[in-house]
């Protein structure tokens, strides 16, 4: 159905166009990450495609995809061990970044899909096309550490700003503990001052008994 | 102040009559647990006297990494986690999901099936409506409406422990199929609880539709028009309640919707009050649906009969070397699911509940990223409320129906 919305988009960008497939009714299109906003400005403002909702922006990372990295049609219990990764050749170019795409008028859909490099992973941020973009760009952000250049406030969503690392990249143990965060030093209209000089940088839980010798470094 | 008073005022001085009153704006934090604050959320909110500003929601206190469990389990082992997304709907987070893997695999359920969970879900949707008008009442005073409000859903949820074995954490649904059929006696059960509902809601309609003060309160506030919600990403009520006419199960008719007669209320203006009518009258829709459901329900088997996604009957298992090999493969490698990668969406009681799934053909998920419609309908909460009064937060806030579950994962 949205065959001829993919065909639009390789006519209008034939050199962006790098890729696209179809799989289950779900159309395709990957394109060059310069081109990115150029072809979603098309894509949001032609009245032939107007993909006015974002529904979504997702990451994906392909570090272990091939099937013999997530042991694959053995016990589905057991799991890749790190020692593992780092054995294999990486792959690339590893993420990719897609954007699923909607008209309600056309009752069309399209996701584009930009491939990114480990070593480069750089979006441009599409937040002045769609407002939405904003909060799924810092998600994104968060769980796979893109970066959207041009995002107005590039924080975390969900975690915390004190946690290291970005947990849906695969490479990101999935029992990983990260140590607990200390109070801040800052008064507190119940309990007074905050710990002081001295307790600053101690977690609450770790100045009880028997935890005062964990190093909030190694504890996980 | 004598020897002032001989003086003539002057605008500049903090002390003249006409002087403007000194204001700086403050910072309040509402929440994370705050008793307004559905969930735990966090709205920073800047004011300037009584006038928002600014507000800054903070979420994630509530996220479990739905995504990275799902990674790490069977492709069944995921459907308990939705069932924790959205807590008050759980059976249409289940289909949701579970139409995702079957589209994967390219697999159809059975016909009773689907129409089990079209019942399924639409009961679920007018629990998830009323839990959300009940709330508005409740914060903004009517308690009445609170307490009529889960009459109802309590009737309903009696049903579904029947139906499901849970009341809130069902699980229902299955590759190919659902997990129980109605028990004996059950359909009619239901029949007779209906009128009930449907009066319950009709006493809600009388006590808060025309009252002067729920209009006072609700009527312009929190005004977004259509296209500036679909730029924002709102789907569902709130996006209908701007006049904007898109449903899934209109739009692209899933499971047996196609075959069901039921309208698609619109609103007008797009504000708290216009959502809140909006899902009184989705209740009505959705009780529509469950009556035909029930006329048109085919008998026949509730699960497909394919042992590489279903699993055997249990005769089979402890009777035939074949049915034991299937439970044994089933359980411990889990379901084979072609590689390949699919969004599938379904209309949730709050909007459109998306799944984007990857699989690489093995026996877990590579990646599932879930698209909850209350996330982008919370970012927009800063748009909404600016300009109104500290106490027009909450009505907002509730007439959008935010859950915790889907929105942090």
């Amino acid at each position: 159905m949205s065959q001829a919305l993919v065909d639009l988009v390789r006519e209008k960008f034939p050199e962006a166009v790098t890729a696209s497939h179809s799989h289950r009714g779900d159309e395709v299109v990957t394109i060059r990450r310069e081109d990115l906003v150029a072809v979603m400005t098309f894509l949001r403002n032609d009245p032939q495609t107007d993909l006015k909702l974002l529904r979504q922006i997702v990451g994906i990372d392909l570090l272990t995809y091939k099937k013999e990295m997530t042991g694959g049609g053995a016990l589905a219990s057991i799991e890749v061990p790190e020692y593992d990764l780092q054995k294999k050749s990486p792959v690339e170019p590893r993420f990719y970044v897609a954007y699923n795409l909607y008209s309600i008028t056309r009752k069309h859909a399209l996701r584009v899909r930009v491939d990114l490099r480990s070593d480069d992973v750089k979006v441009p941020s599409i937040t002045s096309l769609y407002r939405t973009a904003d909060w799924w760009e810092r998600y994104t952000y968060d769980m796979f550490g893109f970066e959207f250049t041009g995002h107005p406030n590039l924080k975390r969503l969900l975690m915390y700003p004190e946690f290291v690392g970005h947990p849906l990249r695969k490479d990101y143990p999935v029992r990983k503990r990260q140590p607990l965060v200390p109070e801040l030093d800052f008064p507190d209209l119940i309990r007074g001052p905050g710990p002081g000089p001295g307790g600053a940088g101690v977690p609450m839980s770790q100045t009880h008994v028997g935890r005062k010798n964990v190093d909030p470094s190694t504890y996980d | 102040m004598t020897e002032r008073s001989n003086a003539p005022a002057q605008d500049t001085d903090p002390l003249s009559l006409d002087a403007e009153m000194p204001s700086a704006l403050m910072t309040v934090n509402l929440g994370p647990s705050h008793p307004a604050m559905h969930g735990t959320v966090r709205m920073t909110v800047t004011l300037d006297g009584e006038t928002i500003v600014h507000v800054d929601p903070e979420i994630g206190f509530l996220h479990r990494g739905f995504s990275k469990s799902s990674e790490n389990s069977t492709w069944h082992q995921v459907l308990p986690y939705t069932d924790r997304l959205n807590y008050v709907s759980p059976i249409l987070n289940n289909t949701g999901y579970i139409m995702g893997v079957e589209k994967l695999i390219g697999l159809k359920p059975t016909e009773r099936a689907e129409y089990l969970r079209v019942l399924g879900g639409e009961i679920c949707r007018i629990c998830d409506h009323l839990t959300c008008i009940g709330a508005i009442g409740l914060e903004l005073g009517a308690f009445t409406v609170f307490l009529y409000a889960m009459e109802a859903r309590e009737l309903f949820w009696d049903r579904i422990a029947e139906l499901c074995g849970a009341r809130v954490t069902v699980s229902w649904t299955r590759i190919g199929g659902v997990a129980t059929d109605m028990p004996p006696g059950w359909d009619q059960k239901l029949r007779d609880i209906l009128p009930r509902v449907i009066e319950l809601t009709n006493e809600i309609d009388t006590l808060l539709t025309r009252n002067r003060i729920f209009v006072d309160r609700t009527r312009g506030i929190g005004v977004i028009s259509g296209d500036e919600a679909i730029d924002w990403g709102f789907t569902g009520p709130c996006l209908r309640a701007c006049g904007v006419n898109y449903d899934v199960r209109k739009a692209h008719p899933y499971s047996v919707y196609d075959r069901m007669d039921f309208e698609i209320p619109l609103g007008t203006r797009g504000d708290t009050y216009d959502r809140y009518v909006l899902r009184l009258e989705e209740i009505r829709q959705s009780h529509r649906i469950i009556l035909q459901c029930l006329e048109q329900m085919p008998p026949g088997p509730i699960i497909i009969d394919d042992w590489r996604y279903a699993l055997p009957p249990k005769k089979e298992v402890f009777g035939s070397i074949e049915g034991v090999m299937a439970h044994f493969k089933l359980i411990m490698e889990g379901i084979q699911v072609p590689a390949g990668e699919v969004y599938v969406y379904t209309e949730g009681a709050n909007g459109e509940l998306g799944f984007h799934i990857v699989s690489n053909g093995t026996g877990k998920p590579y990646a599932i990223q879930l698209r909850g419609p209350g996330l982008p309908i919370l970012s927009a909460m800063p748009r909404l409320i600016q300009g109104h009064a500290v106490a027009d937060l909450i009505p907002v806030f509730d007439s959008i129906n935010m859950i915790g579950g889907e929105v942090e994962q």
